[in-house]
């Protein structure tokens, strides 16, 4: 991958970024409406073992270790086993919900730490590699990559779309939803699919470690602008693609920053803008 | 010294001393359903160690406290205040303020050349036990060439045991019966503010040897294993250390004899091994207990 690529591919990168940014903003509403901020900072750091594992079985089946949807592929799968194993073993006696997400992110993540190390040992790892994985690098995302990431965004997006209404119902007020007949399992698993979907797409943009906080802190802030849920999604949408824009030029422009942090910290930034905004509509509404 | 011993025993002892000092003090959080508070005091404190380290240009063990300790108070103080602000959860709350202090610290690191020293990202995450050795020193006592990573978790762990057993009243009480706690007047507030300063004292000292997934599985994972086979918190703590420094060792000695023992091409991550193994015990123990208590007495 050479640098004149990356210069010609500035605009494609720029518009993936902003696409991942609405969407982490768009999801990001559902998520804290439905109370599952740290099931995303589990997803995310959960997703390293699966990408440490299809690079090294894109390796070995020579197709070579950063093949975008194997990438995608085994992030998603362990990003959704430890989803899944959340609730499983906050079931057992004396566990609970707080200490069972814990005990994940620290297991998977573990693993994770295990097999990136193999990767980083590997020789077609020590060049290159995973590393930039870890906090995000828009420089480092090759063309396919960015393909990957927008057709990955733009179906989750769609999918939004497509069950706003019943992912609303549920997220708001379930006990409705569960008299409407309305089959709320299997809307919280699609909001965990779409929770996943958001976490790998944005892994490589925004990193493993640091991409929860594109998913939960631009919803934040819009809700405290607020409105209805129509208006708070798409604020935050909004939020999110021009965090995710700030973030990827800032990095471009200081050498060494990882976007990851970049994008961070301006939405974080938003967040501290959007809390005496809050309240000033507040007051004007009163 | 054996080459081998060098490089194996400041590595084991180092995670050894981050279980006691972790591990005994995870009890206290994950009875007061706090496990999460413990893993964004880890990210948070990071900030504040680079600070530590800048402003003193060496790393100086108290600069790199006192900056932790700072920025693990400021963490926790945003996000009550943040919590009051916008009503969100409270692990929404401590998300958004965790990931902004680590962003920060990560900035901090790859812009100022902190890097540069043995501090770097991935260190931050996944430790460098494998980086710890002893020299042994030609003209001066033998304990001159153990690595000072040794000496501040050996201050931690004593501290956190110490601070268990002088509290462990008014910690008991604070876990199971936080509002008798309040009228019986056992100054919960002190107590509970001491907690946090304590486990903050520890996770600095073990962050840097033994990264932050460590420090997470290390605070939760050895009072859940504990917690189905103990009677009382004594023997919980006392179940959790026993288990957690046996899978500690375990762990740092599968992953540094991963080349031998899985034909790897390199050691692998030792903090990593433990934390999967800490964590995989957690299930593990749990379907042990019922496999024994269904068994007819």
């Amino acid at each position: 991958m050479s640098t004149a690529a990356i210069g010609a591919n500035t605009l494609g990168v720029l518009a993936g970024c902003m696409l991942f940014g609405a969407l982490a903003g768009a999801v990001g509403t559902f998520v804290l409406a439905r109370r599952r901020a740290l099931v995303a900072d589990v997803a995310g750091h959960a997703a390293l073992p699966g990408v440490a594992l299809a690079f090294l079985a894109g390796e070995a089946l020579g197709l070579g270790g950063r093949t975008a949807w194997l990438l995608l592929l085994g992030g998603a799968s362990t990003a959704l086993l430890a989803a899944w194993c959340v609730p499983a073993l906050a079931r057992l006696r004396r566990v609970g919900p707080d200490a069972a997400t814990a005990v994940v992110l620290a297991g998977f993540f573990g693993l994770g730490a295990v097999l990136f190390s193999i990767v980083q040992g590997h020789p077609a790892g020590s060049q290159g590699g995973l590393r930039t994985l870890l906090f995000g690098s828009a420089a480092a995302m090759s063309r396919a990559e960015v393909i990957a990431l927008t057709v990955l965004a733009l179906a989750t997006l769609a999918l939004l779309a497509a069950f706003f209404r019943g992912l609303t119902l549920v997220a708001f007020d379930e006990g409705f939803a569960r008299t409407a007949g309305l089959p709320v399992r299997a809307l919280d698993l699609l909001l965990t699919l779409l929770l996943v979907a958001t976490v790998v797409a944005g892994m490589q943009l925004a990193g493993i470690v640091l991409v929860v906080a594109m998913i939960i802190t631009p919803a934040a802030a819009a809700r405290l602008l607020g409105g209805r849920i129509g208006r708070v999604t798409a604020v935050a949408a909004i939020i999110g693609a021009a965090t995710a824009a700030v973030g990827t030029l800032a990095s471009r422009a200081v050498p060494g920053v990882p976007t990851g942090a970049a994008m961070t910290l301006a939405a974080t930034a938003a967040l501290l803008v959007a809390v005496p905004l809050g309240h000033l509509a507040k007051a004007a509404r009163a | 010294m054996n080459a081998a011993l060098a490089v194996d025993l400041p590595a084991i002892a180092a995670a050894l001393l981050a279980t006691l000092a972790c591990g005994t003090l995870g009890n206290w959080l994950v009875l007061r359903k706090e496990a999460m508070t413990g893993d964004a005091i880890a990210h948070a404190v990071l900030p504040g160690l680079v600070a530590g380290f800048l402003v003193t240009g060496t790393r100086s063990v108290t600069a790199m406290f006192i900056g932790a300790a700072l920025a693990g108070a400021a963490a926790v103080v945003l996000a009550t205040l943040l919590r009051r602000a916008t009503r969100l959860e409270s692990g929404a709350a401590l998300g958004v303020v965790f990931t902004a202090f680590f962003a920060l610290g990560v900035l901090l690191l790859e812009t100022q050349g902190a890097r540069q020293v043995d501090l770097d990202p991935e260190c931050v995450l996944f430790g460098s036990l494998e980086t710890l050795f002893y020299a042994a020193p030609a003209d001066a006592p033998w304990y001159a060439g153990v690595p000072s990573e040794i000496w501040t978790l050996a201050a931690a762990a004593l501290l956190a045991i110490a601070f268990s057993a002088l509290f462990g009243k008014e910690l008991s009480s604070l876990a199971f019966d936080p509002s008798h706690a309040r009228l019986a007047g056992r100054a919960p507030r002190f107590v509970e503010r001491a907690l946090l300063a304590v486990v903050s004292a520890a996770i600095v000292a073990s962050f840097a040897a033994v990264g932050s997934v460590l420090v997470l599985a290390l605070l939760v994972c050895p009072a859940l294993i504990a917690a189905p086979h103990a009677r009382s918190v004594r023997g919980q703590i006392a179940i959790s250390l026993a288990a957690g420094c046996v899978l500690a060792a375990g762990g740092y000695l599968v992953a540094a004899h991963a080349e031998t023992l899985f034909r790897t091409r390199t050691a692998v991550n030792s903090a990593g091994m433990i934390a999967a193994l800490l964590a995989l015990a957690v299930p593990c123990s749990h379907l042990v207990r019922s496999f024994v208590s269904r068994r007819p007495a």
